[in-house]
């Protein structure tokens, strides 16, 4: 995980680390349900290291999940900045455009196989991501991340059926 | 320039991309203008054949008759008409005439027929030489036959009559300006009471030579008399005459009629007809703006949307307004000439003198001004019906109008409520076709005009019938009627099935989606059709009051009222015309099922 | 239990050079109480398919079988009573009546079936609430968002308690936030056991059927099951690829 995004989460005030994870799951929902405690408190470590955290615990207290985490001048400066870039997070179409490029040239399967594969996953990965957000209240934050995912996943479906419809009519006219 | 050839353009590609509808809309227009060139060729009718013959028979200026009661009274009736020959003012004279009535057979048949005869001389007279069209004059034994009577009883020159028994051959057959025709003698002669003992009334006329006439008086049936006066040249007939309308017929004066009176008797049919012309052709121009508003109407949609496109590539709103109105005036313009045309050739059909008189069919019936306002009639009633919807479309919106804001069907929260109620057919049918309510008045409207002029019709045939002497007497009069009858049936059918066509396709889509439902396609377009004739039942059941009325004011008082059954079988014919005319087009349009209409979305 | 079967279906548009086969020999089998979507590009005869097993439209040849009667031998009135009481349709452009408002268009297939005024209006709010429109029952549908004219469409389908649900296109005209609304309701049909049979171009609606179909140029292609487990994370699909700040 980005560490922005652990920043960003402090920026708020001084919170626990319990908090802090807190935050993360109601943010999250069941898409956090797998984020286990020990990556964030990495994150947090490596933040303090770099400067951008300052770590405060009560005396007497080592567990992560006491102690109080907080922002250093650094740190805000590098999540405002976080705030107004606009990069997008890279996509990965190019590696399995390549592996069908890949199998049809060499032979070893059939793309249209593969892209018939893959859809199959996307459709049944959209379903389960549909049945979480129809579970989920509508105006909850993590019913607006799994619209989100949902809708790539439709997008990256869209482009999955020209992939069949190509390597369809190349393999006819082959 | 370039603006003209675009609006032609445009005028021209939107009419032949829909024929149908343009040659209703022709015949809607021709049938009008028809009408009215007819109507008014007849006003030029009226006094020409009357001129024609009085001066080809030497009629009379003035006729005076005396009927006499009893072989006592022949001497002073004699001396009174003589008196009036030599009246200051005449110039000449024919007659005293023996004037008798009784009842003539025709040689083979059983009926019996009354008649005024005449007693001539074979030498031509100075005033009213009746003209021989067939045959000769009289000769002894032989009688001559006023030409419109003998066409009433199909009397021709040879034939055998026998005129109270005695025998006659029928020598010729002859046209006067002097004796109006049957039913017109009595009128002027008063003899009502010389035909009593023949139980019968309006005489035709039969000329015999004197001596022949005399003997058939008989003491209870004397001879009377009747003499033709010429005028001098600038004397008015009328104050001469004194009077010619119903004078107290047992007074001892000669009744004195002047050849005004003869000429409007004639002429009465003719007049007659050309009211009724005249009032069918503006019922018919009615139904015609009836007909364009509902093709205007019904093809809004598109209308509007192509207004819009035009609007969009720069075309100002006059340009806009304009090629909807050269299209509706195109084939105004084109209706108002074949609307002449047929007037032109039916008119000799009707300016024909009849039997009564002489003279030639009018040519040309049709004059330069009468064509002009034919041609005027048809543009303003093309004109009419587009006038609202261009101007609308010319000042909407373009945005509004490409995205297609066409009248959206009205909403009635009564109609929905009372529908639910009603069995699943009329729910069906209400539901589509109440959508527009105005087209549904449109419906009943013209149902309503058509089925006045119909009903003005039948009052008229009621009331002829009621007065009439006998089969055929009102000839040409009883072909106007019909024609008319016709004419704005089927007008009011050509309504009916725009009306009809307009409704079903406005609701196709409603009906797809309605016969997904589950409706059949039965309880659809019988709905449909139900819906519309209720409409069309107001309008009939209005329409003759409305009808009976229009009757009235133009023929006066005696309008008799036709049977009842007649009225019913009219008003169940238009009613079931228009649910027929509907349900044809609504099941043909249904026939391919819902789903050809669902894939293109309506 | 199959609810719908049909046999080499073939309906074929044109003639000659311009003969088009919208749906060419096609077999399918769909059970009772389940969901099977129907995908393809445009024009590759899914609409086709669709009204031919709603008896919109006649097959050139085959059969279909609804609940244990032949629908492509009705005539038109058993067509119409099978559309009535059977089938239930929703179309791509809702085809609401304008002119009646939602509880009026509602209660429309009711009336039709002849069922009384009151119990067909009492149906047709009862429906309105299930889908979650109560309070805009006395709303023309040009008051509606395209989301609620589709609630309401749906409604309508339901009014007779059909046997089979179809769906032509849905989603088509409906935003995200309203096809999100839709397929709530879906899934909720879904549970409740209804039949449906939906033809679509979204990925998303197709994902709620237990079975997909692809069709292209009249014939299935492809049929999948999507019941099942999948191998990915939801946290990886998010973006969430552990916690790693090196990126």
């Amino acid at each position: 995980m980005q560490q922005e995004v652990v920043l960003a989460m402090l920026a708020k005030e001084p919170t626990y680390g319990y908090e802090l994870r807190a935050r993360f799951r109601q943010a999250l929902g069941p898409v956090g349900a797998e984020l286990n405690a020990g990556q964030i408190y990495v994150t947090l470590t490596r933040l303090e290291r770099a400067g951008l955290v300052s770590v405060t615990a009560e005396p007497g207290q080592t567990r992560p999940d006491r102690r109080v985490y907080e922002l250093t001048a650094g740190g805000q400066q590098r999540v405002a900045a976080w705030l107004a870039e606009v990069a997008w997070p890279r996509p990965d179409l190019a590696e399995f455009h390549l592996k069908l490029i890949a199998a049809a040239a060499a032979g070893l399967a059939d793309p249209v196989a593969i892209v018939d594969a893959q859809r199959r996953e996307l459709l049944r990965r959209l379903r389960d991501v549909q049945r979480a957000a129809l579970a989920e209240p509508g105006t909850s934050d993590a019913a607006l991340l799994l619209e989100g995912i949902a809708l790539r996943l439709q997008a990256d479906l869209r482009w999955l059926e020209a992939c069949e419809r190509t390597w369809t009519t190349r393999r006819s006219e082959s | 320039m370039g603006r003209l050839l675009i609006v032609a353009r445009l005028a021209l590609r939107d009419l032949r991309h829909r024929p149908g509808q343009a040659v209703l809309l022709l015949i809607a227009i021709t049938a009008a203008t028809a009408t009215l060139t007819l109507g008014l060729a007849l006003g030029n009718v009226t006094s020409q054949h009357y001129a024609a013959t009085k001066v080809a028979t030497r009629g009379p200026d003035v006729v005076a008759s005396t009927l006499i009661d009893s072989p006592a009274g022949q001497p002073a009736a004699l001396a009174r008409i003589g008196a009036l020959t030599r009246a200051p003012g005449v110039t000449a004279r024919s007659g005293p005439y023996p004037v008798t009535f009784t009842s003539l057979a025709v040689n083979g048949r059983p009926e019996s027929a009354s008649v005024m005869v005449e007693g001539r001389g074979q030498a031509p007279a100075a005033v009213d030489q009746p003209q021989v069209t067939a045959g000769t004059w009289i000769r002894p034994g032989q009688a001559v036959v006023e030409r419109t009577f003998a066409g009433t009883e199909g009397i021709t020159v040879g034939d055998r009559i026998s005129l109270d028994g005695k025998a006659f051959r029928v020598g010729g057959i002859a046209v006067t300006a002097a004796v109006p025709p049957e039913p017109g003698i009595c009128y002027f002669f008063g003899c009502g009471r010389q035909l009593q003992p023949f139980g019968m009334a309006n005489p035709g006329l039969v000329w015999l030579p004197a001596a022949d006439a005399r003997g058939l008086a008989t003491p209870a049936e004397p001879l009377s008399y009747l003499v033709n006066l010429r005028l001098a040249p600038g004397a008015e007939a009328g104050p001469f005459a004194a009077s010619c309308n119903d004078d107290d017929v047992s007074s001892p004066a000669p009744l004195v009629s002047d050849w005004q009176c003869l000429q409007a008797t004639d002429n009465g049919q003719v007049m007659t007809e050309q009211e009724a012309l005249l009032t069918a052709s503006w019922l018919l121009a009615l139904l015609a703006v009836g007909s364009v508003a509902v093709l205007v109407g019904g093809r809004m949609t598109e209308q509007v949307r192509r207004a819009g496109l035009l609007k969009a590539a720069g075309g100002t709103p006059r340009l806009v307004a304009s090629v909807l109105l050269a299209e509706h005036l195109a084939v105004g313009a084109a209706a108002a000439g074949l609307g002449l045309l047929a007037g032109h050739l039916a008119a000799p059909l009707v300016t024909g003198p009849g039997g009564t008189l002489l003279g030639a069919p009018l040519t040309p019936p049709v004059t330069a001004g009468m064509a002009a306002l034919a041609v005027a009639a048809a543009l303003v009633i093309a004109g009419a019906a587009t006038f609202v919807p261009a101007v609308r479309a010319a000042r909407a919106s373009t945005a509004a109008m490409l995205a297609d804001a066409a009248r959206a069907p009205s909403r009635s929260g009564l109609l929905a409520g009372i529908s639910s109620r009603l069995p699943v057919t009329l729910l069906v049918g209400l539901r589509l076709a109440a959508r527009r309510p105005r087209r549904a008045l449109l419906g009943a409207a013209s149902v309503f005009v058509a089925m006045s002029g119909v009903a003005a019709a039948l009052w008229a045939r009621a009331s002829l019938d009621r007065y009439d002497s006998g089969p055929g007497a009102n000839g040409p009069l009883d072909q106007v009627l019909l024609v008319v009858t016709l004419g704005l049936v089927l007008l009011a059918v050509v309504n009916a099935i725009l009306i009809a066509w307009a409704t079903v396709t406005d609701a196709r889509l409603a009906s797809a989606v309605t016969r997904v439902l589950g409706a059949t396609p039965g309880q659809v377009s019988v709905g449909i059709a139900a819906a519309q004739a209720l409409p069309a039942l107001a309008g009939a059941v209005l329409g003759l009051p409305a009808g009976a009325a229009l009757f009235a004011v133009l023929s006066g008082p005696g309008a008799v009222t036709p049977p009842a059954w007649w009225l019913a079988v009219v008003v169940l014919a238009a009613v079931a015309a228009v649910a027929v005319l509907t349900f044809i087009p609504s099941r043909l349009a249904g026939r391919a099922g819902p789903a050809p209409v669902l894939l293109t979305g309506g | 239990m199959t609810l719908l079967s049909a046999r080499r279906l073939s309906k074929s548009y044109g003639r000659g050079g311009g003969l088009v086969r919208a749906v060419d020999d096609v077999d399918l089998d769909v059970g009772a109480g389940e969901t099977v979507a129907v995908m393809g590009p445009s024009g590759c005869g899914k609409s086709t398919l669709l009204h031919l097993l709603g008896g919109l439209d006649r097959p050139d040849s085959g059969e279909i079988t609804l609940a244990g009667e032949r629908v492509d031998q009705q005539g038109e009135r058993g067509l119409a009573r099978l559309r009535r009481d059977a089938v239930g349709f929703v179309f791509q452009a809702f085809y609401l009546m304008d002119e009646l408002t939602a509880v009026e268009n509602v209660e429309l297939p009711a009336l039709l079936a002849g069922r009384s005024p009151r119990a067909a209006r009492g149906r047709a709010l009862e429906l309105l609430e299930r889908t979650g429109l109560k309070d805009r029952a006395r709303f023309l549908p040009s008051a509606l968002s395209g989301g609620q004219r589709q609630r309401v469409a749906i409604a309508r389908a339901l009014a007779n308690d059909p046997l089979l649900v179809l769906a032509d296109e849905p989603t088509g005209n409906l935003d995200s936030a309203a096809t999100l609304e839709v397929l709530r309701l879906f899934e909720g049909l879904h549970e409740a056991g209804q039949t449906l049979v939906v033809v679509t171009h979204d990925a998303r609606i197709a994902a709620t059927a237990d079975r997909l179909i692809t069709m292209r140029d009249g014939a299935f292609v492809d049929e999948t099951r999507l019941t099942g487990g999948t191998s990915g994370s939801l946290a990886r699909l998010a973006g969430l690829a552990g916690l790693d700040p090196e990126a």
